[in-house]
């Protein structure tokens, strides 16, 4: 039962990262009907901004700031740093190819992927950053916290699963109780028609890039606080991302989130019950079959178009 | 029916992207050298990761060579420079190939320091054997390099330090005689870590200890579900990465899950800015330097040109590497009054080379039955509260 409880964490740590990453395929493809392979990139470049934002702030030794200080400021710098990244991405990568059969704009995410990594790795080297979180308060973040059974909850563990959900259940307000979140189901649903509404299409375009790329920053510093990041660790993270998103139904945002939670303990409880060896090549037979045998997901709606 | 199509497109455009990124090298090309002048400046190649997670370890190394270049070559009427090439842990093994292919090109590289890593030399050796070019790995410790009936690397390989067959069973030792019950043992699918893993397994069965083997992608980079699966009895968890920053990790990992399990890495993570968890071990080939005073002008030298790095273990293991290259430069040379001919002849000479005094201390030479260290030992540090590597034996 303990081995049950510990992987059921382990899946719902791991699960909420997928999810916010999946939010940002979801948001994108529901609106552009683009699939953002920078997306996975965008989550590393959160995880160095984390990093750096952290050494500003004094180091995990010695840091000027409460802990919960520095946790939130690396985070919205972080989010603030992937939007204007999203931004940028949106505007000289896939603007030009917006009426480019839909081909295009896939092999330039996929350019737009690559150029990211590598320039990273040629700008801040290829050794892996370590945000040495065991160092706040003397390890306070992996020692402390609340047991079920026998099983140890950790601060560190309950700070990335609530943040997690907090930014998810902002993000379901955001979209279905405002009004940008109207124009973005609006957009979603029909393009053209709400451009005949007097929706400004563009500006709801690039509403979702930073919506989605902030998202991926804050998963990248919630990840990077336990596990080291390098430049290139965006490409299979993205991946499951993307994987998450096409479980739960890709452009539905709560299929992403229950896609990413599906995902992750789907991995967590391969891991645990069947073969350490295999459960990247278990995730990935479950995107096959979701995209042979249920190509909507869980939750996304099957695309009935009138021929 | 359309938006199945375009997603299964994408997926596979995605995968055919990440494999082409990671395709291999080309054919072996065998240049043979016409004849170098040992009047004019010849090269040494080095390979080994300069970036990447085992990064710290090829710039530890490369800082040694370059301060035994500096210091030895002139001594020994030699005109050497050193050329790098970078094999990052993260690429495989195929980036190694493409380094030997350029190093084997390049008819003024008469040796080759490296590979540091076992898997680049199983990867290389081939094809710098049929070049005549000896390579001499200051780090390499797989077992089946120099050993056993199928052995990996070519008789123009060699290394300084003792392999795997000492460091396996010397680490299952120490934690035998720490009172070792029941031990995790971890290998990451690649031959480094499963050499190492496998020769420590086999001494702790021998003993009656319960042994749990873990096999873990070299990707992974979350290890809870991991460290789900360590016992709450395990004394120790062997951990033979090559990546100081994941030993770290797992470390905190088995505290976060409340596992008393004291982390045992190799010398792949005696990284004492990485690898820091009081309590956990780490074992390497080298030990305090400082320790033998005859080494205090060495020291001393390449502090000056080093100023703020920290003394490590992978670092003098690369002097001595070098100093035994240029030893079989400078005899190849006489032999060819004056040229090298053929670097076959820096290859025949390397095992003949005996360095008194060498860095590692005591006398250095070469096993006369395999291209291996004389009574090399592997030594095992434990770390400090504060983060520092005492070694304990």
């Amino acid at each position: 039962m303990d081995t049950f409880i510990q992987l059921t964490l382990n899946g719902l740590t791991l699960g909420s990262v997928y999810a916010l990453i999946a939010l940002g395929y979801s948001l994108v493809y529901g609106i552009l009907k683009l699939l953002n392979f920078a997306h996975g990139d965008v989550f590393m470049v959160g995880t160095f901004i984390g990093f750096g934002a952290i050494q500003l702030l004094g180091g995990t030794v010695n840091p000027i700031v409460p802990v919960w200080a520095l946790l939130l400021l690396i985070t919205l710098a972080a989010m603030a740093g992937c939007a204007c990244l999203g931004v940028v991405i949106e505007r000289f990568a896939y603007r030009p190819l917006r009426d480019a059969p839909r081909i295009a704009p896939l092999i330039s995410a996929l350019g737009v992927s690559f150029f990211i990594a590598y320039s990273m790795q040629l700008l801040f080297g290829a050794e892996p950053r370590n945000y040495d979180t065991f160092s706040l308060n003397g390890g306070a973040l992996y020692t402390n916290g609340f047991d079920i059974g026998n099983v140890r909850v950790p601060m560190i563990r309950i700070i990335t699963i609530v943040a997690a959900f907090v930014m998810m259940i902002l993000l379901w307000l955001l979209v279905t109780r405002t009004r940008v979140g109207t124009a973005m189901r609006a957009t979603s649903h029909d393009r053209e028609a709400a451009a005949m509404m007097g929706i400004d299409i563009d500006k709801v375009i690039v509403f979702a890039f930073v919506l989605g790329s902030a998202l991926a920053g804050a998963a990248g510093v919630l990840f990077a606080l336990r596990i080291p990041t390098y430049a290139t660790i965006g490409f299979l993270i993205g991946l499951k991302g993307f994987t998450a998103a096409v479980i739960g139904g890709i452009g539905s945002i709560p299929g992403a989130m229950a896609g990413g939670l599906v995902l992750g303990f789907a991995e967590s409880y391969a891991q645990g019950y069947i073969s350490t060896r295999w459960s990247d090549l278990l995730v990935f037979v479950l995107l096959i079959l979701f995209l042979v045998f249920r190509p909507q997901g869980i939750l996304g709606k099957a695309d009935i178009r009138k021929v | 029916m359309k938006r199945r199509g375009e997603m299964v497109l994408a997926f596979a455009v995605i995968v055919a992207a990440s494999l082409a990124s990671t395709a291999g090298a080309g054919s072996t090309v065998a240049a043979k050298t016409q004849g170098v002048s040992c009047k004019s400046t010849l090269k040494i190649g080095f390979t080994a990761p300069f970036t990447g997670g085992a990064g710290f370890l090829g710039n530890e190394q490369l800082s040694w060579a370059k301060y035994a270049v500096k210091t030895l070559a002139p001594k020994y009427g030699l005109k050497i420079k050193l050329i790098t090439g970078d094999t990052p842990v993260e690429q495989g093994p195929a980036i190694a190939q493409t380094i030997a292919q350029k190093f084997i090109a390049d008819k003024t590289v008469v040796a080759v320091l490296g590979p540091s890593t076992s898997g680049n030399v199983v990867a290389s050796s081939q094809a710098f054997w049929q070049a005549g070019l000896a390579h001499i790995s200051p780090s390499a410790t797989r077992t089946s390099l120099t050993k056993g009936p199928a052995k990996s690397a070519t008789p123009a390989f060699f290394r300084v330090v003792p392999g795997d067959y000492i460091q396996g069973p010397s680490d299952a030792a120490f934690m035998l005689k720490k009172g070792a019950k029941n031990v995790v043992l971890f290998d990451f699918q690649e031959p480094y870590s499963q050499g190492l893993a496998d020769a420590a397994e086999s001494v702790l069965k021998a003993k009656s200890v319960t042994t749990t083997r873990l096999s873990v992608a070299n990707t992974v980079t979350d290890f809870s579900s991991f460290v789900t699966k360590v016992p709450s009895s395990a004394d120790f968890v062997f951990f033979p990465t090559q990546k100081p920053g994941d030993a770290q990790n797992i470390a905190q990992q088995l505290l976060e899950q409340g596992k008393k399990a004291k982390v045992f890495g190799g010398d792949g993570s005696n990284d004492a800015s990485q690898f820091k968890v009081p309590g956990s071990f780490v074992s390497n080939f080298a030990p305090d330097i400082s320790g033998f005073a005859y080494n205090k002008a060495v020291i001393a030298g390449w502090k000056k040109d080093n100023s703020g790095q920290a003394l490590g273990s992978f670092g003098p293991p690369a002097y001595l590497a070098t100093q035994v290259a240029l030893n079989a430069i400078k005899k190849a040379c006489a032999i060819g009054k004056g040229q090298i001919k053929d670097r076959r002849d820096v290859v025949r000479n390397v095992k003949k080379i005996v360095v008194k005094n060498s860095i590692l201390g005591g006398d250095f030479r070469f096993s006369t039955k395999s291209n291996d260290p004389l009574n090399a030992k592997f030594y095992i540090f434990e770390i400090q509260s504060d983060g520092s590597y005492q070694l304990v034996v």
